[in-house]
Protein backbone atom coordinates (compact mmCIF):
# COMPACT_ATOMS: atom_id res chain seq x y z
CA UNK A 1 0.00 0.00 0.00
CA UNK A 2 2.82 2.35 0.92
CA UNK A 3 4.48 1.52 -2.38
CA UNK A 4 1.24 2.34 -4.22
CA UNK A 5 1.02 5.72 -2.54
CA UNK A 6 4.61 6.53 -3.52
CA UNK A 7 3.91 5.55 -7.14
CA UNK A 8 0.79 7.72 -7.20
CA UNK A 9 2.64 10.72 -5.76
CA UNK A 10 5.38 10.29 -8.36
CA UNK A 11 2.77 10.27 -11.16
CA UNK A 12 1.17 13.50 -9.83
CA UNK A 13 4.52 15.27 -9.55
CA UNK A 14 5.66 14.02 -12.97
CA UNK A 15 2.48 15.13 -14.78
CA UNK A 16 2.45 18.54 -13.12
CA UNK A 17 6.14 19.07 -13.69
CA UNK A 18 6.10 18.04 -17.34
CA UNK A 19 3.13 20.25 -18.15
CA UNK A 20 4.64 23.27 -16.40
CA UNK A 21 8.05 22.80 -18.01
CA UNK A 22 6.37 22.49 -21.42
CA UNK A 23 4.42 25.68 -20.83
CA UNK A 24 7.49 27.66 -19.76
CA UNK A 25 9.50 26.39 -22.74
CA UNK A 26 6.80 27.50 -25.16
CA UNK A 27 7.26 31.13 -24.08
CA UNK A 28 9.53 33.25 -26.25
CA UNK A 29 12.71 34.55 -24.61
CA UNK A 30 11.82 38.09 -25.71
CA UNK A 31 8.62 38.01 -23.70
CA UNK A 32 10.42 36.61 -20.71
CA UNK A 33 13.07 39.35 -20.89
CA UNK A 34 10.51 42.08 -21.31
CA UNK A 35 8.49 40.79 -18.40
CA UNK A 36 11.55 41.04 -16.26
CA UNK A 37 12.19 44.68 -17.10
CA UNK A 38 10.26 45.88 -14.09
CA UNK A 39 9.99 43.79 -10.98
CA UNK A 40 6.44 42.69 -10.34
CA UNK A 41 5.12 44.31 -13.50
CA UNK A 42 2.54 42.46 -15.52
CA UNK A 43 4.07 40.68 -18.50
CA UNK A 44 3.35 42.03 -21.97
CA UNK A 45 0.30 40.51 -23.61
CA UNK A 46 0.65 37.01 -24.92
CA UNK A 47 -0.40 38.22 -28.35
CA UNK A 48 2.63 40.44 -28.96
CA UNK A 49 3.70 40.25 -32.60
CA UNK A 50 6.84 38.12 -32.69
CA UNK A 51 10.07 39.31 -34.25
CA UNK A 52 10.20 38.28 -37.89
CA UNK A 53 6.42 38.16 -38.23
CA UNK A 54 4.44 40.63 -40.32
CA UNK A 55 3.27 43.53 -38.15
CA UNK A 56 -0.52 43.37 -37.72
CA UNK A 57 -2.08 45.73 -40.21
CA UNK A 58 -4.58 48.39 -39.20
CA UNK A 59 -6.26 51.56 -40.31
CA UNK A 60 -6.56 54.47 -37.87
CA UNK A 61 -7.52 58.13 -38.05
CA UNK A 62 -4.67 60.58 -38.09
CA UNK A 63 -4.55 63.55 -35.73
CA UNK A 64 -5.25 66.39 -36.27
CA UNK A 65 -6.47 65.99 -39.86
CA UNK A 66 -8.72 62.93 -39.32
CA UNK A 67 -7.39 61.12 -42.36
CA UNK A 68 -7.80 57.31 -42.49
CA UNK A 69 -4.25 55.96 -42.43
CA UNK A 70 -3.20 52.36 -43.03
CA UNK A 71 0.00 50.87 -41.67
CA UNK A 72 0.55 49.37 -45.11
CA UNK A 73 0.73 52.88 -46.58
CA UNK A 74 4.21 53.09 -45.05
CA UNK A 75 5.53 49.98 -46.85
CA UNK A 76 8.96 50.71 -48.25
CA UNK A 77 9.80 52.75 -45.16
CA UNK A 78 11.18 51.63 -41.83
CA UNK A 79 8.42 52.30 -39.31
CA UNK A 80 8.88 53.01 -35.64
CA UNK A 81 5.44 52.30 -34.20
CA UNK A 82 5.21 54.00 -30.82
CA UNK A 83 2.17 53.43 -28.58
CA UNK A 84 1.84 56.33 -26.13
CA UNK A 85 -0.67 58.42 -24.16
CA UNK A 86 -0.85 61.98 -22.91
CA UNK A 87 -1.02 60.70 -19.30
CA UNK A 88 2.13 58.62 -19.69
CA UNK A 89 5.18 60.33 -18.18
CA UNK A 90 7.81 58.03 -19.71
CA UNK A 91 6.16 58.52 -23.13
CA UNK A 92 6.55 62.27 -22.71
CA UNK A 93 10.22 61.80 -21.89
CA UNK A 94 10.95 59.89 -25.09
CA UNK A 95 8.94 62.16 -27.41
CA UNK A 96 11.74 64.73 -27.89
CA UNK A 97 14.08 61.82 -28.66
CA UNK A 98 11.66 60.60 -31.33
CA UNK A 99 11.43 64.11 -32.78
CA UNK A 100 15.23 64.22 -33.11
CA UNK A 101 15.40 60.70 -34.55
CA UNK A 102 12.72 61.52 -37.15
CA UNK A 103 14.81 64.52 -38.20
CA UNK A 104 18.01 62.49 -38.28
CA UNK A 105 16.77 59.38 -40.11
CA UNK A 106 13.74 60.64 -42.03
CA UNK A 107 15.71 61.07 -45.24
CA UNK A 108 16.99 57.49 -44.92
CA UNK A 109 13.44 56.16 -44.94
CA UNK A 110 12.37 56.25 -41.30
CA UNK A 111 8.76 57.06 -40.50
CA UNK A 112 7.80 57.35 -36.87
CA UNK A 113 4.13 56.67 -36.19
CA UNK A 114 2.77 57.54 -32.75
CA UNK A 115 -0.42 55.75 -31.77
CA UNK A 116 -2.18 57.65 -28.97
CA UNK A 117 -4.01 55.27 -26.62
CA UNK A 118 -5.95 58.06 -24.91
CA UNK A 119 -9.64 58.28 -24.12
CA UNK A 120 -9.39 62.05 -24.38
CA UNK A 121 -10.53 64.17 -27.31
CA UNK A 122 -8.63 64.40 -30.57
CA UNK A 123 -8.07 68.07 -29.84
CA UNK A 124 -6.37 67.37 -26.52
CA UNK A 125 -4.11 64.83 -28.19
CA UNK A 126 -3.36 67.23 -31.04
CA UNK A 127 -2.63 70.08 -28.63
CA UNK A 128 -0.32 67.87 -26.59
CA UNK A 129 1.53 66.64 -29.68
CA UNK A 130 1.86 70.22 -30.88
CA UNK A 131 3.20 71.32 -27.50
CA UNK A 132 5.77 68.52 -27.64
CA UNK A 133 6.88 69.62 -31.12
CA UNK A 134 5.94 66.27 -32.68
CA UNK A 135 7.09 66.13 -36.30
CA UNK A 136 5.85 62.61 -37.10
CA UNK A 137 2.53 60.94 -37.84
CA UNK A 138 0.11 60.69 -34.91
CA UNK A 139 -2.84 58.30 -35.05
CA UNK A 140 -5.75 57.84 -32.64
CA UNK A 141 -5.44 54.32 -31.25
CA UNK A 142 -8.30 51.95 -30.58
CA UNK A 143 -8.69 48.99 -28.24
CA UNK A 144 -9.00 46.72 -31.27
CA UNK A 145 -5.64 47.79 -32.63
CA UNK A 146 -4.17 47.55 -29.13
CA UNK A 147 -5.35 43.94 -29.00
CA UNK A 148 -3.52 43.22 -32.25
CA UNK A 149 -0.34 44.29 -30.49
CA UNK A 150 -0.76 42.19 -27.37
CA UNK A 151 -3.21 44.43 -25.52
CA UNK A 152 -0.82 47.39 -25.07
CA UNK A 153 -1.18 47.13 -21.31
CA UNK A 154 1.85 49.29 -20.57
CA UNK A 155 3.25 52.37 -22.22
CA UNK A 156 5.40 53.34 -23.96
CA UNK A 157 5.51 50.32 -26.25
CA UNK A 158 7.52 50.55 -29.43
CA UNK A 159 7.73 48.22 -32.42
CA UNK A 160 10.28 48.51 -35.18
CA UNK A 161 8.87 47.41 -38.53
CA UNK A 162 11.13 47.04 -41.56
CA UNK A 163 10.45 48.17 -45.12
CA UNK A 164 8.74 44.89 -45.95
CA UNK A 165 6.36 45.16 -42.98
CA UNK A 166 8.07 42.68 -40.65
CA UNK A 167 8.70 43.25 -36.96
CA UNK A 168 12.42 43.67 -36.33
CA UNK A 169 12.44 44.62 -32.68
CA UNK A 170 10.28 45.66 -29.72
CA UNK A 171 11.01 47.93 -26.78
CA UNK A 172 8.72 47.70 -23.77
CA UNK A 173 8.75 50.71 -21.48
CA UNK A 174 11.20 53.58 -21.45
CA UNK A 175 14.78 52.84 -22.41
CA UNK A 176 17.56 55.18 -23.42
CA UNK A 177 17.51 57.02 -26.74
CA UNK A 178 20.63 55.09 -27.75
CA UNK A 179 18.67 51.82 -27.58
CA UNK A 180 15.96 53.29 -29.80
CA UNK A 181 18.52 54.63 -32.27
CA UNK A 182 20.26 51.26 -32.44
CA UNK A 183 16.97 49.53 -33.22
CA UNK A 184 16.21 52.16 -35.89
CA UNK A 185 19.56 51.49 -37.61
CA UNK A 186 18.88 47.75 -37.55
CA UNK A 187 15.39 48.31 -38.96
CA UNK A 188 16.60 50.61 -41.74
CA UNK A 189 19.11 47.97 -42.77
CA UNK A 190 16.52 45.21 -43.08
CA UNK A 191 13.70 44.39 -45.47
CA UNK A 192 15.22 46.16 -48.47
CA UNK B 1 -6.26 -15.03 -2.70
CA UNK B 2 -7.48 -14.19 -6.16
CA UNK B 3 -10.01 -11.77 -4.76
CA UNK B 4 -7.30 -10.03 -2.75
CA UNK B 5 -5.11 -9.48 -5.82
CA UNK B 6 -8.04 -8.25 -7.87
CA UNK B 7 -9.05 -5.85 -5.09
CA UNK B 8 -5.51 -4.55 -4.80
CA UNK B 9 -5.34 -4.10 -8.59
CA UNK B 10 -8.61 -2.15 -8.56
CA UNK B 11 -7.29 0.05 -5.75
CA UNK B 12 -4.11 0.79 -7.67
CA UNK B 13 -6.13 1.51 -10.80
CA UNK B 14 -8.32 3.96 -8.89
CA UNK B 15 -5.32 5.61 -7.34
CA UNK B 16 -3.75 6.07 -10.78
CA UNK B 17 -6.95 7.66 -12.07
CA UNK B 18 -7.03 9.94 -9.04
CA UNK B 19 -3.39 10.87 -9.59
CA UNK B 20 -4.06 11.66 -13.23
CA UNK B 21 -7.01 13.87 -12.29
CA UNK B 22 -5.00 15.72 -9.63
CA UNK B 23 -2.09 16.20 -12.05
CA UNK B 24 -4.34 17.56 -14.78
CA UNK B 25 -6.15 19.81 -12.31
CA UNK B 26 -2.83 21.23 -11.07
CA UNK B 27 -1.68 21.84 -14.63
CA UNK B 28 -4.97 23.52 -15.57
CA UNK B 29 -4.73 25.72 -12.48
CA UNK B 30 -1.14 26.71 -13.27
CA UNK B 31 -2.06 27.38 -16.88
CA UNK B 32 -5.02 29.57 -15.89
CA UNK B 33 -2.81 31.56 -13.52
CA UNK B 34 -0.16 32.14 -16.19
CA UNK B 35 -2.75 33.12 -18.77
CA UNK B 36 -4.43 35.61 -16.43
CA UNK B 37 -4.75 38.89 -18.31
CA UNK B 38 -2.49 41.73 -17.14
CA UNK B 39 -5.64 43.87 -16.99
CA UNK B 40 -6.40 42.10 -13.72
CA UNK B 41 -3.05 43.08 -12.25
CA UNK B 42 -3.30 44.83 -8.89
CA UNK B 43 -1.50 48.12 -8.42
CA UNK B 44 -3.46 49.45 -5.45
CA UNK B 45 -5.30 47.67 -2.63
CA UNK B 46 -7.93 49.04 -0.27
CA UNK B 47 -6.74 48.44 3.28
CA UNK B 48 -9.54 49.77 5.49
CA UNK B 49 -11.83 52.62 6.44
CA UNK B 50 -11.73 51.79 10.13
CA UNK B 51 -14.75 51.33 12.34
CA UNK B 52 -17.27 54.01 11.35
CA UNK B 53 -20.08 54.71 13.80
CA UNK B 54 -22.14 57.90 13.63
CA UNK B 55 -25.28 59.20 15.35
CA UNK B 56 -28.11 60.76 13.33
CA UNK B 57 -27.48 64.49 13.01
CA UNK B 58 -23.76 64.06 13.64
CA UNK B 59 -20.56 63.44 11.74
CA UNK B 60 -17.48 61.36 12.42
CA UNK B 61 -14.03 61.26 10.82
CA UNK B 62 -13.22 58.46 8.43
CA UNK B 63 -9.80 57.44 7.17
CA UNK B 64 -9.56 55.52 3.92
CA UNK B 65 -6.25 53.69 3.76
CA UNK B 66 -4.90 52.38 0.47
CA UNK B 67 -1.71 50.56 -0.35
CA UNK B 68 0.20 51.05 -3.61
CA UNK B 69 2.00 47.83 -4.44
CA UNK B 70 5.79 48.11 -4.80
CA UNK B 71 7.38 49.09 -7.24
CA UNK B 72 4.49 51.18 -8.55
CA UNK B 73 3.34 54.70 -7.78
CA UNK B 74 0.14 56.53 -8.65
CA UNK B 75 -0.39 60.22 -9.31
CA UNK B 76 -1.45 62.18 -6.25
CA UNK B 77 -4.79 63.99 -6.21
CA UNK B 78 -2.94 67.03 -7.55
CA UNK B 79 -0.40 65.92 -10.12
CA UNK B 80 2.03 68.55 -11.30
CA UNK B 81 1.02 68.41 -14.98
CA UNK B 82 -2.48 68.97 -16.32
CA UNK B 83 -2.46 65.91 -18.60
CA UNK B 84 -1.71 63.51 -15.75
CA UNK B 85 -4.65 61.65 -14.24
CA UNK B 86 -5.28 62.51 -10.56
CA UNK B 87 -6.17 59.94 -7.93
CA UNK B 88 -9.79 60.45 -6.91
CA UNK B 89 -12.30 58.82 -4.62
CA UNK B 90 -15.98 58.55 -5.51
CA UNK B 91 -18.87 57.13 -3.54
CA UNK B 92 -22.33 55.88 -4.23
CA UNK B 93 -24.33 56.76 -1.14
CA UNK B 94 -27.69 55.86 0.37
CA UNK B 95 -29.89 58.73 1.64
CA UNK B 96 -28.94 57.96 5.26
CA UNK B 97 -25.22 58.70 4.86
CA UNK B 98 -23.20 61.53 3.32
CA UNK B 99 -19.45 61.97 2.94
CA UNK B 100 -18.01 65.37 3.77
CA UNK B 101 -15.16 67.03 1.93
CA UNK B 102 -12.30 64.63 1.33
CA UNK B 103 -8.76 65.59 2.28
CA UNK B 104 -6.16 63.89 0.13
CA UNK B 105 -2.59 63.67 1.39
CA UNK B 106 0.13 65.70 -0.29
CA UNK B 107 2.00 63.71 -2.88
CA UNK B 108 5.64 62.77 -2.62
CA UNK B 109 7.64 64.73 -5.20
CA UNK B 110 9.76 62.46 -7.39
CA UNK B 111 11.07 62.20 -10.93
CA UNK B 112 11.75 59.40 -13.38
CA UNK B 113 15.42 58.34 -13.47
CA UNK B 114 15.49 59.18 -17.19
CA UNK B 115 14.31 62.75 -16.63
CA UNK B 116 15.28 64.15 -13.21
CA UNK B 117 14.16 67.65 -14.27
CA UNK B 118 10.47 66.74 -14.52
CA UNK B 119 8.88 66.55 -11.09
CA UNK B 120 5.90 64.36 -10.30
CA UNK B 121 3.61 64.31 -7.28
CA UNK B 122 2.82 60.71 -6.41
CA UNK B 123 1.61 58.27 -3.79
CA UNK B 124 3.52 55.08 -3.08
CA UNK B 125 3.24 52.59 -0.24
CA UNK B 126 0.33 53.46 2.06
CA UNK B 127 -1.68 56.63 1.69
CA UNK B 128 -4.69 57.81 3.64
CA UNK B 129 -7.59 59.95 2.44
CA UNK B 130 -9.48 61.61 5.29
CA UNK B 131 -13.10 62.55 5.22
CA UNK B 132 -16.23 62.94 7.31
CA UNK B 133 -19.14 60.58 7.43
CA UNK B 134 -22.33 62.49 8.05
CA UNK B 135 -25.66 61.04 9.12
CA UNK B 136 -28.56 63.47 8.56
CA UNK B 137 -30.86 64.01 11.53
CA UNK B 138 -33.62 61.90 10.01
CA UNK B 139 -31.30 58.98 9.19
CA UNK B 140 -32.63 55.60 10.30
CA UNK B 141 -30.37 53.56 12.51
CA UNK B 142 -28.76 50.54 10.89
CA UNK B 143 -25.63 49.34 9.20
CA UNK B 144 -25.07 50.64 5.71
CA UNK B 145 -22.59 49.18 3.26
CA UNK B 146 -21.11 52.03 1.27
CA UNK B 147 -19.65 51.44 -2.18
CA UNK B 148 -16.62 53.50 -3.10
CA UNK B 149 -14.31 53.61 -6.04
CA UNK B 150 -10.72 54.80 -6.29
CA UNK B 151 -9.73 56.08 -9.71
CA UNK B 152 -5.99 56.02 -10.29
CA UNK B 153 -3.31 55.63 -12.88
CA UNK B 154 -0.16 53.71 -11.99
CA UNK B 155 3.39 53.82 -13.28
CA UNK B 156 6.73 52.32 -12.38
CA UNK B 157 10.15 53.70 -13.24
CA UNK B 158 9.90 53.03 -16.97
CA UNK B 159 6.27 52.34 -17.85
CA UNK B 160 2.78 53.62 -17.21
CA UNK B 161 -0.38 51.55 -17.10
CA UNK B 162 -3.87 52.49 -18.28
CA UNK B 163 -6.15 54.23 -15.75
CA UNK B 164 -7.97 51.88 -13.41
CA UNK B 165 -10.85 51.87 -10.95
CA UNK B 166 -10.62 50.07 -7.63
CA UNK B 167 -14.06 49.32 -6.18
CA UNK B 168 -14.26 48.85 -2.42
CA UNK B 169 -16.86 48.79 0.34
CA UNK B 170 -17.00 49.77 3.98
CA UNK B 171 -19.69 49.73 6.64
CA UNK B 172 -21.19 52.71 8.43
CA UNK B 173 -23.19 52.09 11.57
CA UNK B 174 -25.79 54.74 12.18
CA UNK B 175 -26.75 54.48 15.84
CA UNK B 176 -27.52 56.71 18.76
CA UNK B 177 -24.77 57.74 21.12
CA UNK B 178 -22.78 54.54 20.83
CA UNK B 179 -25.67 52.35 21.80
CA UNK B 180 -25.79 48.89 20.29
CA UNK B 181 -27.49 48.83 16.94
CA UNK B 182 -30.61 46.63 17.02
CA UNK B 183 -29.91 43.27 15.43
CA UNK B 184 -33.33 43.25 13.79
CA UNK B 185 -32.40 46.03 11.38
CA UNK B 186 -31.41 44.71 8.00
CA UNK B 187 -28.09 45.63 6.45
CA UNK B 188 -28.66 48.11 3.66
CA UNK B 189 -26.45 48.42 0.67
CA UNK B 190 -25.73 51.47 -1.40
CA UNK B 191 -26.31 51.21 -5.11
CA UNK B 192 -23.34 50.00 -7.13
CA UNK B 193 -21.34 52.48 -9.12
CA UNK B 194 -21.63 52.21 -12.85
CA UNK B 195 -19.38 54.44 -14.86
Amino acid sequence: MNRNVIVVLCVVVAITGLLLVGKRASKSPESANAAGSAQGAPPPGAGDPAKGSVAPVFELMSIPDGKATKLTSFRGKAVLLNFWATWCGPCKIEMPWLVDLQKKYGNQGLQIVGVAMDDTSDKEIADFAHKMGVNYVVLKGTEKVGDLYGGVDRLPLTYFVDRSGKVVDEIVGLRGSADIEEAIKKTLAQGN
Amino acid sequence: MKTGNSGSGMKLHRLFLLALCVGLFNAALASAQEAAPPQGHTFVNFVSAGNVVVSPGHSTPVHFTFHVVDPYHVNSSQPLAEELIPTQLHFSLPAEVAIGKLQYPAGKVMSFPFDPSTKLSVYSGDFVVNGLVIAPGQASTGTYTIHGELKYQACDNNSCYPPKKLPFTFNVKVGSGGKAIPKARPTRTSPHIHN
